[in-house]
């Protein structure tokens, strides 16, 4: 099938794109890396009048790192999280983009892109909100940074305005001490999680500091394990502890029965990737390499 | 020259060079002047009253040329022919909804356009009211009638009929075991071939002649509906086709999809249509494999494990129009009693429609069901009665000095050899060592089993068997043509009526004529596709049912034989000897036919020459010489007999063994395969790597459907699995290593000792599901469903939702 015609903008500058949306009104949609928003428009899911290009924007693809923080242009690329020395100082993130479907799609798919799109599935805000992550957007009026947590406020809806872009990703680099991990069970590697769990956790000597454990596919957003959190903190994170804060996990997951499982098997698969995700980050905390991998059927 | 053995040679494909280049001709890569573009409209429901269709505002568009509705066709053709007798024959079957949708998907209009992007436009202003029925999606369920699909035949049922032979009473009342088994279910799942379905047509308002090229995998069953439906005489329909990316059998009914493009070039003034399906359009509405279900089996056994009979109720599930159907209903019992002796079985079949897509021929067809259920069967006893599953095997196959082996039905199995297969995939698998790794994994907690899994590709088919399900129908026999010439310049030139979609008939074909004429394959040129006016095909021409190498290449070799003894005849009178001084070989210049005598020889030009621009040479008692030699090669079939449903339905049966070890993570609960065997006979083999890459092929569709392949409706009909993403077909990652092995038994029924093959993809879901069967029985598990991921496996052992073997299986013993 073909989409439906439609009017193709290519901005120059993010100010550029701001302005375009805003003549353009609510049938406008942003083009980043398309992964998304292309395979809609080619089942006529999605028909939007107007595309903003923002792919020949200049210096919109970066990873740098300043003081203490992770600066990522929002059209950066998973592929380019994946391969990128600097981002490697947070393994988390690589976890995350290497795990993100296949090739193809990491080649195109951007960061940003991911985050405004606030798919339910999505792996990004998932890892990205166990960190203190901002978002810089820019919009007529000027630019503003939003926390991630403020970011998304439901399915496929964030607070950007209609006319506004992301422009940067911000993640605080997390402190000596501080190691997390994100896993995800797939039914194969080009499709959508059906459960992943992203842990990051702050120790000193055994016991855990901080820790901050989100849970995505099983939820609207990403879900916080709240209560899995108040079992770890404070706790030394011995098997006992972590199986607890996984029954927690499991019975703070909202999850919906679909094609990719039923309810109480995507609540059981939160417990095991919770599991197996805070071993990991417990290891990386104490400064071991811990190479990890989704989980596949 | 000595002659050299072609056939059994690993020689390269000649398709090769085209296909891996990228330089393969599809359907698709055709185009034609003035073409247009179609696409249909597609109903939401899965059964509904069609209330109203409003086509105006699509056919205002610019460059829309016409658009077809169920409603502008009914006057202007026939319904497709039902195979099936009352209440099937009452069922109305249109290419296009009249008054109701009866799945989710099924046409209800098409729009013509000058680009598929425009017809794709329009699509979306066509306006339809429907009113919402029940929607129907189990078959046991519809069997009840409470909401009925096809009201013209009154009733969901499709087909019934009760299939006995042997001596039950008596075989249960002197079992020293019982085993009944509730329910089993065989999961619904099709094949994915890399190519969708696609049509080009053109009827010509001239002379009405009709012309497709498409990649229909069965054209001249198609042809017969089409004549039917769109009263045409037959030899007006022209079917052309080129290279095909995969079929599997499930393009085999594409012919609604062709009927309407034939009809919309006809309104278009005759300009070629074109439709390229999508792989949605795929997933939801081209055709499925058959999904049925076992009820009430009860299975008596002697004290040693040997099964004597086996009672039944299969409910079958055709979807929403029957189509190919009813034929399914009797081709599972070409494998009646499978790999065992067994002799007294009473199945009661029966098919229903349902409202989800139709079903069509899906590799392993009807019996791949049937085999599973019998596999199951087996399987559950052996760990009923304590007995390892390779034994209860092994006391239950048919013995290798039993074939030819006449099946309680009357089919006549070719030849075999189950335990020698068996033995040798236990030994590619190391299954002592596998089994002290089992046993030390379960000391350890770990779910580990061990299965085996034997399945028979019965292959040539006696179309005789539609009169089991349809007293009147007029098929019977098989047959296959083939046509083999010089022409004028004396080049070796083959046709058959096969339809290849990656199987590698050019490469045997040109095997096959080599070896008759003792020349090069490189010298044998084999059309590429089929074609009606090849004039070579047979009612029965096209690549189904696994039969190439039987019936495909048996028309060859008789085409070959008959070039060949004309050729000798020719030279005979050229060189000026007798026949039998006339050797074919090769000289300086390329093949010749040479006089021992005298070493005169002719060239293959010189024959042709005569024949065909120097005719005058040629004395009158030659005349009959023609070196054009057409042949059809017909299987030694007799009609079943129609009231015991006996006889013999198929001519050979290709048999393949898997074994794998698999391993249920405990966490998780996704099965994992640690080791994978499969053991493949189909006679003698003309190409190794063309069997062997069928194997692995059909391998990987039998994994793909026993762990990761589910058609899944919702409760509202609506299709779930209608995207690759949702889905999931098996890709490489997701294959083990397959340790290949392969014997063979000659089949005496070929004139190679070839068998048919290539769906052998039951074989995985067989050897899984008795694998995992093997980890769980501790666990008081039944494994009673085909399909099985972590989900699945999680509900039973955990849930305990369901597969609990108290409430699915009981043991009667009677010692």
């Amino acid at each position: 099938m073909f989409p439906p015609a439609f009017n193709y903008h290519r901005a120059k500058s993010l100010k550029e794109a701001a302005s375009m949306l805003a003549q353009a009104g609510q049938e406008a949609k942003l083009l980043a890396g398309g992964q998304s928003l292309i395979p809609l428009m080619k089942l006529r899911f999605a028909s939007p009048k107007h595309l903003v290009d923002l792919n020949f924007i200049p210096r919109l693809s970066y990873i740098k790192k300043y003081k203490d923080e992770l600066h990522f242009g929002a059209l950066t690329r998973h592929s380019e999280i994946e391969n990128s020395a600097t981002a490697a100082a947070v393994p988390i993130l690589h976890d995350c983009a290497a795990g993100i479907a296949d090739v193809q799609i990491r080649n195109r798919g951007t960061l940003g892109g991911s985050l405004a799109e606030a798919d339910p599935s999505g792996d990004w805000a998932v890892v990205l909100s166990t960190l203190e992550t901002s978002l810089s957007c820019v919009g007529q009026k000027g630019e503003r940074r939003i926390p991630l947590h403020d970011f998304i406020t439901d399915a496929y809806t964030t607070v950007l305005a209609p006319d506004e872009v992301v422009r940067e990703i911000s993640v605080k680099i997390p402190p000596q001490g501080s190691g997390g991990a994100y896993l995800a069970f797939k039914r194969a590697a080009p499709v959508y999680p059906t459960a992943s769990v992203a842990v990051q956790v702050t120790l000193e000597g055994d016991v855990c500091q901080e820790v901050a454990i989100r849970m995505g596919c099983v939820g609207l957003t990403p879900i916080r394990a709240s209560q899995a959190e108040g079992v770890l903190r404070g706790a030394s994170l011995g098997e006992k502890a972590i199986e607890i804060a996984a029954e927690a996990a499991r019975s703070e997951a909202d999850p919906q029965p679909d094609m990719r499982g039923s309810a109480e098997y995507k609540r059981m698969l939160v417990g095991v990737l919770m599991k197996r995700a805070t071993y990991a980050a417990v290891r990386r905390a104490r400064g071991e390499r811990v190479d990890v991998s989704h989980l596949y059927a | 020259m000595e002659p050299k053995n072609w056939v059994g040679k690993p020689l390269p494909r000649k398709e090769e060079n085209r296909l891996l280049r990228g330089r393969g001709k599809f359907a698709d890569d055709i185009k034609m002047r003035e073409m247009l573009y179609l696409r249909f409209v597609r109903s939401p429901y899965a059964h509904a009253r069609l209330l109203h269709l409003k086509l105006s505002s699509a056919e205002a568009l610019s460059g829309v040329i016409c658009t077809l509705s169920g409603r502008e066709i009914e006057p202007l053709t026939q319904p497709f022919i039902e195979i099936g007798p009352e209440p099937c024959a009452k069922i109305r079957d249109y290419p296009l909804a009249i008054d109701k949708v009866r799945y989710q998907g099924e046409p209800v209009a098409a729009i013509v356009a000058e680009s598929p992007q425009i017809a794709d436009d329009a699509a979306e202003l066509v306006e339809v009211e429907y009113d919402p029925l029940e929607p129907v999606l189990d078959a046991e369920q519809a069997l009840s009638d409470g909401s009925i699909l096809h009201e013209s035949a009154g009733t969901n049922r499709v087909w019934n009929g009760i299939f006995e032979y042997g001596d039950l009473e008596s075989a249960f009342r002197d079992a020293a075991y019982v085993v009944t088994i509730d329910r089993m279910h065989f999961h619904r799942f099709s094949s994915t071939p890399l190519e969708n379905n696609v049509v080009i047509a053109q009827w010509d308002s001239k002379d009405d002649h009709l012309y497709y090229s498409c990649n229909n995998s069965f054209p001249s069953f198609a042809i017969q509906f089409l004549a039917a439906h769109l009263q045409l005489h037959i030899d007006k329909i022209r079917v052309q086709t080129a290279d095909i990316g995969g079929s599997f059998g499930i393009k085999i009914t594409n012919y609604p999809q062709m009927a309407v493009c034939a009809l919309a070039s006809k309104k278009a003034g005759g300009r070629p249509i074109k439709w390229v399906e999508t792989r949605s359009e795929h997933m939801t509405s081209s055709a499925h494999g058959n999904e049925r279900t076992f009820r009430d089996t009860r299975v008596a056994l002697d004290k040693d494990g040997v099964i004597t009979a086996i009672s039944s109720r299969h409910i079958d599930d055709c979807g929403a129009y029957p189509r190919y159907e009813p034929l399914g209903c009797v081709i599972w019992s070409q494998v009646l009693p499978g790999v065992y002796r067994v002799k007294n079985l009473r199945i009661d079949f029966t098919q229903a429609v349902t409202n989800k897509c139709p079903v069509g021929p899906n590799r392993g067809y009807s019996r791949m069901q049937h085999l599973w259920f019998l596999e199951r069967v087996t399987d559950i006893c052996a760990h009923q009665l304590g007995i390892a599953p390779d034994q209860m095997r092994l006391r239950n196959y048919i013995r290798p000095e039993e074939f030819p082996y006449t099946t309680p039905n009357g089919c006549v199995y070719d030849s075999g050899n189950y335990p020698r297969m068996l033995a040798l995939a236990k030994d590619l698998l190391d299954w002592d060592s596998w089994t002290k790794k089992r046993h030390e994994a379960r000391s350890q907690g770990r779910w580990v089993g061990m299965g085996v899994g034997t399945t028979l590709d019965s292959g040539t088919n006696n179309f005789g068997q539609s009169q089991i399900v349809n007293p009147d129908a007029p098929f019977s026999g098989n047959s296959q043509g083939a046509n083999c010439k010089l022409d004028i310049y004396g080049e070796v030139v083959v046709a058959v009526g096969s339809c290849p979609q990656g199987q590698g008939h050019e490469t045997t074909a040109a095997q096959v004529v080599a070896d008759v004429l003792n020349i090069s394959p490189e010298l044998v040129s084999v059309r590429t596709g089929f074609d009606t006016e090849r004039n070579v095909h047979t009612g029965f021409s096209g690549t189904y049912a696994s039969q190439f190498a039987v019936s495909g290449l048996s028309a060859v070799h008789g085409a070959a034989q008959k070039l060949r003894a004309e050729m000798r005849r020719l030279a005979a009178f050229v060189l000026k000897t007798n026949e039998d001084d006339v050797e074919f070989g090769a000289g300086p210049q390329g093949p010749e036919l040479r006089a021992k005598s005298t070493g005169q020889a002719i060239s293959y030009w010189g024959l042709a020459n005569i024949v065909n621009v120097n005719s005058a040479l040629l004395p009158p008692e030659l005349h009959d010489i023609t070196l054009n030699c057409r042949f059809v090669w017909r299987a030694p079939f007799k009609v079943p007999d129609k009231q015991k449903k006996f006889g013999n339905l198929t001519l050979t049966y290709a048999a393949q063994l898997h074994a794998a070890v698999v391993e249920i993570e405990r966490d998780t609960f996704v099965p994992r395969i640690l080791a994978y065997v499969a053991v493949d006979d189909c006679g003698m083999v003309i190409n190794p790597p063309i069997v062997e890459g069928q194997v692995y092929g059909a391998t990987a569709h039998g994994i793909g459907a026993a762990l990761m392949e589910n058609c899944v409706y919702d409760a509202a009909g609506n299709m779930l699995t209608s995207t690759f993403s949702d889905y999931t077909p098996i890709t490489a990652l997701n294959m083990p290593r397959i340790q290949y092995g392969h014997i063979e038994t000659p089949s005496p029924h070929s004139y190679s000792g070839a068998k048919g093959m290539g769906e052998g993809g039951a074989a995985p879901l067989h050897t899984i599901s008795a694998a995992l069967q093997d980890a769980l029985s501790g666990e008081g598990i039944v494994i009673a469903d085909s399909f099985n991921n972590g989900d699945t496996l999680f509900r039973a052992i955990v849930g305990k939702q369901i597969y609990q073997a108290a409430h699915i299986v009981s043991l009667e013993r009677r010692s």
